[in-house]
């Protein structure tokens, strides 16, 4: 069967008569049979190739050409002579130009044939200007393959955006935007010129034009920033923005996501604009305002009002995707602008958000920002005004609770809800702590189980830590130190795991490092002070650690009694009191502040219920009240401040009921040190986080800081309600974005869980300075290092 | 050659819609709607101005509907049952279907209830409804030899459509009533980038311009909520189709969220069915919509009961969508005079009101005042009133932003107020450079049109015309003035082939020679 079909298909491919169809089929069903021989295939491979040099079988062509691409095609080992029968056949001078894509399709353009066809500039050109569409419609899907100097292709390019046909100026803008990435162009006329050719085409009869032409205005309008000087860049920047906004409103939903997605390349845009963005009238500073570009097909110059609420044309669009779009628009560097965008966004979304669906990733973005947004608005309204109102607008997590009318109202219960918590805490804990004592008293007689054994070893040693207090005065550290390592240990003795030991245990062994670092602080201190030396770094060092230390178990325990907690802030009053008092000291407002914010709390305890405060404590306070509010009041008090210290003398701490610490792990998943993740500059990376909480209440607000080196970090606000669990254990899995990602060939991130405190100023109204910008924070987990490779 | 408008209704005013344009020697009709607040001959468009020898079926190539509201398509049956045009008619799918309801609504309550003088009857509607042919969204229809016409997604109400007609070199695109920011239920227009030499556009808010919507929404649930809350009765009325389950949808959402038990009520029969249309209709509506569908379909209003008129007086509080919207009538009217004198109640007004209609007279009073029905008939209104803003036509953003997209050559304002159209179309003209205008009622305007002029070439012509042709020009920048004013870019591309108008004709001329 298959030679009988051979020698058919032989003799007529070897006749000079036209290569009737059924012929063509013949050698097309040889080719694809996977049995063919290939004596078989190598004739006819001849045969085909015969043909094609025979230049009175030119009507033909094609027919062949398009059965030597099924035998390449079919037999890949062929592929090398076919290739060479092509390249003859391009040489050939007889051989028509409608031919010659057909046949250049068949030569790998990575191999270097001589003369090479892919460097021939006047084939390409003439194929370029060969009449018919089709030849035109190639060469342009193929311009890659090419090697023509820039400056022809650009100018063939340019011709072909003025072509009659649609999928002509679709593929010279495609050309167009593959071009913008690979060559340089130092002309800025010239690259000015293929801007504004792309923008003539933003006005195209043909959405699949227009697509384009948005990808080639983004691109080459950026190729245009970075060719002009700052004052121009600005301008261009102004323009290319409104120039795309004007595409927002395209009825076209795929053009819009593209015009959205270029918007939010775009680095720089004055704030004008951006105000313009949000409001459909013309504003005063845009209104006059015009950029060089297009309004529409006769229009010339684009007035700066063309970007006219194209924000909020977003996000009311019906079509999901271009919300995504959006989130790149937050990365402005105008800060006040920023943070008006975020309000104004934020504000229509928290309310609505349940209703409009828009989705919460947005919300929690603009959260992420307003700490630094705050100084943006600072004439506008105050940090505590922004303050309260995120914390109304976060508030709105779950749908049930979105609908309270009146911000008010919720104030009002969070108020309620607080001091409510205080008096019931206050109430149990003291129940509890005569329970307590009744069990604890004679130690070694209620030996019931390792839980209250260790509970009451934690009650003996913290008995026992007042004694040392005339030990540290003395300045007999070493005899302290030892004392307290020992304790530490048989502590840890009771301790399930001892690494990380829970509740009460773990409070015990912070306590005692605590105590460890003030008796290091107040030792280096007197000794200072007596010596005239002044080696405040040791000092402030280790006050520092106790600070931290101290607002750990501060913060980090659930269910701390009112004494419990005053002893805690008087160990911070110390604490500070020591670092006031050491002079030279460039933190000094900060730390009255912190120092006035701590007494404020202490005030608040006090009010709440009886409280016996030391006389250090009442000394500060009269200290304090008699400075008033001013700030630098206390300059002309330390003295006093010192004195105060003198007052002091370390209590002991009572226990008063379970401890339940807060803690946090945080993973990536599948995730190897040594194995770097791919990233590609200047692009989000995703990246999933096994994340698992212990003790930690769904109303706790936790956020996931992403830290790229000290000093851009990101805060992703991690929904509790969204994810299931326990209070006690809660584990599972979160994909967090990163926007910041450099332009550099490999970076490391870090990341970790925090708690969101209540800052002091939060509550206690009259203290006006917060401590963070506008959020305090507590690091709950050890953090996660991520290394990224460029991919 | 040219375009020929003749404006026999909606010219500088809201109501019966109806614009005869001829189009190289093609008389197509859009719309045929009727004003709601006339009751006199003014009620319909002076159809004799078409043909004076009232032989209508021959003197228009067809009549296309945009859309099913009364002041589009309310003189519909009149004007082929009772004048006798017999021609093809053209409206969408869901037009067709909803169409008969609304009209036979209305029959209803002009006849058998304020027992008016029959204009047509149910048969009427229905021999008319025969006559109609139903057409879906991009689908060209060729009406005769050069006649072709396309409908666009509007918007505005379910199976709204844009008309793009063309004859011969001439386009023209009349939108009908359209809505350029997508709401709860129906998406945003959408129409191609067109060349047209006219667009005949409502502008019916020619000077508003909206906030973005969701703090309209919240508003109305605010206000809403708070009357419930206070043990008030709230009345909605609105027209059955469109702003009912707009408005519906808000609710119901937020009744399931909020958890709360007032009842809602739909008055009629007319909008359970009209509900049951927009269920069959999904694909008319918008992409949210459309995107839900298969888990839960956006018109099963979970907390929606039907009302039964005796409960009109019943103690506790309820919502109640009652038609017509403007309460010109019917059952709104009914249930207004009912609730109108109690402080606790409220009431919402459409976005728009027809003057001469309680509505209308609400919208401008100061609470507490006195309505005046008819001689006999005063209410006491005492009642909250809410406005709703948010309304299913497009502001004045909304229409720059169509018609900058179009561009057409010339634009004509109808539908909307006179001197609002007349801020539009100084804007018009000011920012777009295009020409624009506003005929009143009865008026004729003639624009003038592209044409191109047949002429013959030679083949050699035309080889040659295939090949691109291009040529780069540059202008010397020293020619530029300082003031940055450009009028064309920098660097300019030709193509011989793509050159319009004369430059073509002169050489095909010189070749045959």
């Amino acid at each position: 069967m298959e030679h009988r079909l051979l020698s058919v298909t032989d003799s007529a491919l070897r006749e000079d008569n036209n290569l009737s169809p059924k012929f063509a089929a013949a050698v097309l069903s040889l080719i694809t049979n996977p049995f063919t021989s290939d004596s078989t295939l190598s004739s006819l491979l001849e045969a085909l190739v015969l043909r094609l040099k025979n230049p009175k079988s030119n009507s033909d062509h094609q027919r062949v050409l398009s059965l030597l691409s099924a035998l390449s095609h079919h037999h890949p080992r062929l592929r090398h002579r076919i290739a060479a029968a092509a390249h003859a056949f391009i040489l050939l001078p007889s051989t028509l130009t409608p031919s010659l894509p057909h046949a250049l399709s068949l030569l790998d353009p990575a191999h270097h044939f001589q003369p090479d066809p892919f460097s021939d500039e006047s084939l390409f050109l003439s194929l370029c200007f060969w009449q018919c569409v089709k030849t035109r419609r190639w060469i342009l899907r193929n311009l890659n393959k090419f090697r023509v100097r820039p400056s022809v292709l650009l100018t063939v390019l340019l011709g072909f955006t003025k072509d009659p046909y649609p999928c002509i100026r679709e593929a010279a803008l495609d050309g167009l935007v593959m071009l913008s990435n690979g060559i340089v162009v130092e002309d800025p006329s010239l690259v000015e010129g293929c801007y504004l050719r792309a923008v003539e085409l933003l006005f195209d009869a043909e959405k699949s034009v227009r697509l384009l032409a948005v990808r080639a205005v983004s691109e080459w309008g950026h190729l245009l920033l970075v060719l002009n000087g700052d004052k121009t860049r600005r301008e261009w920047s102004d323009a290319l923005f409104v120039q795309l906004c004007l595409m927002v409103r395209d009825t076209d939903a795929e053009i819009r996501v593209a015009a959205f997605n270029a918007l939010g390349k775009i680095q720089t845009v004055s704030e004008g604009i951006l105000q313009q963005t949000l409001s459909k009238k013309a504003l005063e500073a845009t209104k006059e305002k015009k950029y060089p570009g297009q309004y529409t097909a006769k229009l010339f110059n684009i007035p700066a009002t063309a970007a006219a609420f194209t924000f909020v044309h977003g996000l009311e669009d019906e079509f999901y995707q271009l919300e995504p779009s959006f989130d790149g628009k937050l990365g402005f560097d105008k800060k006040r602008t920023a943070a008006l965008l975020v309000l104004a966004i934020s504000a229509p979304v928290s309310l609505e958000r349940s209703i409009c669906s828009i989705p919460p990733r947005i919300y929690s973005y603009a959260v992420t920002l307003l700490g630094r947004l705050s100084t943006g608005l600072v004439h506008v309204m105050d940090q505590n005004t922004l303050l309260a109102y995120l914390s109304h607008c976060s508030k709105f997590t779950v749908a049930s609770t979105s609908e309270n009318f009146e911000g008010e109202l919720l104030n009002f219960d969070l108020k309620d809800g607080f001091s409510h918590l205080w008096k019931k805490s206050d109430a149990s804990s003291f129940a509890e702590s005569m329970e307590l004592k009744k069990v604890t008293t004679p130690v070694h007689d209620y030996l019931l189980n390792s839980h209250i054994k260790a509970t009451s070893c934690v009650e003996i040693v913290f008995r026992k830590v007042v004694d040392l207090w005339p030990l540290i005065q003395l300045q007999c550290m070493n005899e302290v130190v030892r004392t307290l390592r020992s304790w530490k240990e048989e502590l840890r003795h009771f301790s399930c795991d001892p690494r990380h030991p829970a509740g009460v245990l773990g409070f015990a062994l912070r306590y005692l490092h605590v105590i460890k670092l003030l008796g290091k602080a107040w030792t280096c201190y007197f000794s200072q002070r007596n010596l005239q030396f002044t080696e405040t770094g040791v000092l402030e060092a280790l006050l520092h650690k106790m600070e931290s230390r101290l607002k750990e178990m501060l913060y980090r325990h659930a269910g701390l009694s009112r004494g419990e907690q005053l002893h805690i802030l008087e160990l911070m009053l110390v604490a500070y009191t020591l670092r006031l008092s050491c002079g030279g000291t460039s933190y000094f407002e900060d730390y009255i502040n912190k120092l006035k914010n701590v007494l404020c709390r202490v005030e608040y305890l006090q009010k709440e219920g009886l409280v016996e405060l030391s006389h250090f404590v009442i000394e500060l306070q009269n200290i304090s009240c008699e400075i008033g509010h001013s700030k630098d009041g206390f300059i002309y008090k330390l003295d006093r401040l010192e004195k105060s210290l003198n007052l002091f003398f370390l209590k002991h701490i009572v226990l008063s009921g379970e401890l339940e610490y807060l803690d946090a792990e945080v993973d990536v998943c599948a995730y190897e040190f040594q194995d770097p993740l791919p990233f590609i500059p200047g692009l989000p990376v995703g990246m999933p986080f096994d994340i698992t909480l212990y003790n930690i209440s769904s109303e706790t607000r936790l956020w996931l800081t992403i830290s790229l080196g000290e000093k851009s970090a990101q805060f992703v606000f991690l929904d509790l309600s969204e994810f299931g669990g326990s209070n006690q254990i809660r584990s599972f899995t979160f994909l967090s974005p990163f926007f910041g990602a450099p332009k550099a060939k490999h970076f490391s991130l870090k990341a970790s869980i925090a708690m969101e405190c209540l800052s002091e100023d939060q509550h206690f109204k009259h203290s006006m300075v917060s401590e963070f910008c506008c959020i305090s924070e507590e690091i709950l987990s050890k953090p996660v290092i991520l290394c990224w490779l460029m991919a | 050659m040219a375009i020929e408008c003749l404006v026999l209704g909606a010219g500088q005013e809201v109501g019966k819609s109806c614009v005869v344009v001829t189009i190289n020697g093609k008389r197509i009709m859009f719309d045929c709607g009727m004003h709601m607040g006339y009751l006199d001959h003014r009620r319909y468009p002076d159809f004799s101005l078409i043909s004076k020898s009232h032989d209508f079926t021959s003197s228009l190539s067809c009549i296309i509907i945009t859309h099913f509201h009364l002041d589009h398509i309310g003189a519909l049956p009149y004007f082929t049952q009772v004048c006798g045009y017999n021609g093809p008619i053209y409206m969408t799918y869901p037009t067709k279907a909803l169409a008969p309801l609304m009209l036979e609504d209305y029959r209803k309550v002009m006849v058998d209830r304020r027992g008016e003088e029959e204009q047509f009857s149910s048969e009427h509607i229905v021999e008319c409804m025969k006559k109609v042919t139903a057409v879906d969204l991009k689908q060209t229809i060729q009406v005769d030899e050069d006649l072709q016409i396309r409908a666009y997604y509007a918007g505005h109400v379910l199976g709204a459509a844009m008309f793009y007609a063309k004859v011969g070199d001439a386009a023209i695109v009349y939108t009908g009533d359209y809505n350029m920011t997508p709401d709860r239920h129906l998406g945003a227009a959408q129409i191609d980038r067109l060349q047209l030499d006219l667009v005949i556009t409502e502008s019916t808010y020619a000077t508003t311009y909206r906030d973005s919507k969701y703090v309209r929404e919240r508003e109305f649930l605010k206000a809403v909520h708070k009357c419930v809350a206070g043990g008030g009765k709230v009345l909605i009325p609105t027209f059955a189709l469109g702003r009912a389950q707009e408005l519906c949808m808000l609710l119901d959402a937020y009744w399931e969220r909020m958890n709360l038990k007032v009842p809602i009520y739909f008055s009629a029969g007319l909008t359970i069915q009209a509900n049951m249309y927009y269920k069959v209709l999904i694909n008319w509506t918008s992409q949210k919509v459309k995107d839900t569908y298969a888990t839960h379909n956006a018109f099963d209003f979970k907390n929606v009961l039907s009302f039964d008129r005796s409960s009109i007086n019943a103690p506790g509080p309820c919502v109640l969508f009652a038609t017509p919207g403007m309460i010109s009538g019917g059952f709104s009217l009914e249930v207004f005079k009912q609730w109108a004198p109690c402080e606790k109640n409220l009431v919402t007004l459409p976005g728009y009101c027809v003057a001469g209609t309680v509505g209308h007279k609400l919208m401008s009073a100061k609470i507490p005042t006195q309505i005046r029905l008819d001689e006999d008939v005063q209410i006491n209104v005492r009642c909250q009133i809410h406005q709703l803003s948010f309304s299913p036509h497009t502001d004045a953003k909304g229409i720059m932003d169509l018609v900058k997209f179009l561009s057409p050559k010339h634009v004509i304002l109808v539908h909307g107020e006179k001197p609002k159209m007349v801020t539009l179309k100084e804007k018009i003209q000011s920012e777009l450079g295009i020409q624009c205008y506003l005929p009143a009622n009865s008026e004729t305007l003639c624009i003038p049109t592209t044409h191109h002029i047949k002429a013959g070439a030679s083949d050699a012509f035309i080889r040659s015309c295939l090949s691109p042709n291009f040529k780069f020009l540059k202008t010397n920048s020293a020619e530029l003035d300082d003031s940055h004013k450009r009028t064309m870019p920098l660097l300019q591309v030709y193509d011989d082939r793509v050159s319009e108008g004369i430059l073509t004709c002169r050489r095909t001329r010189a070749q045959k020679l």
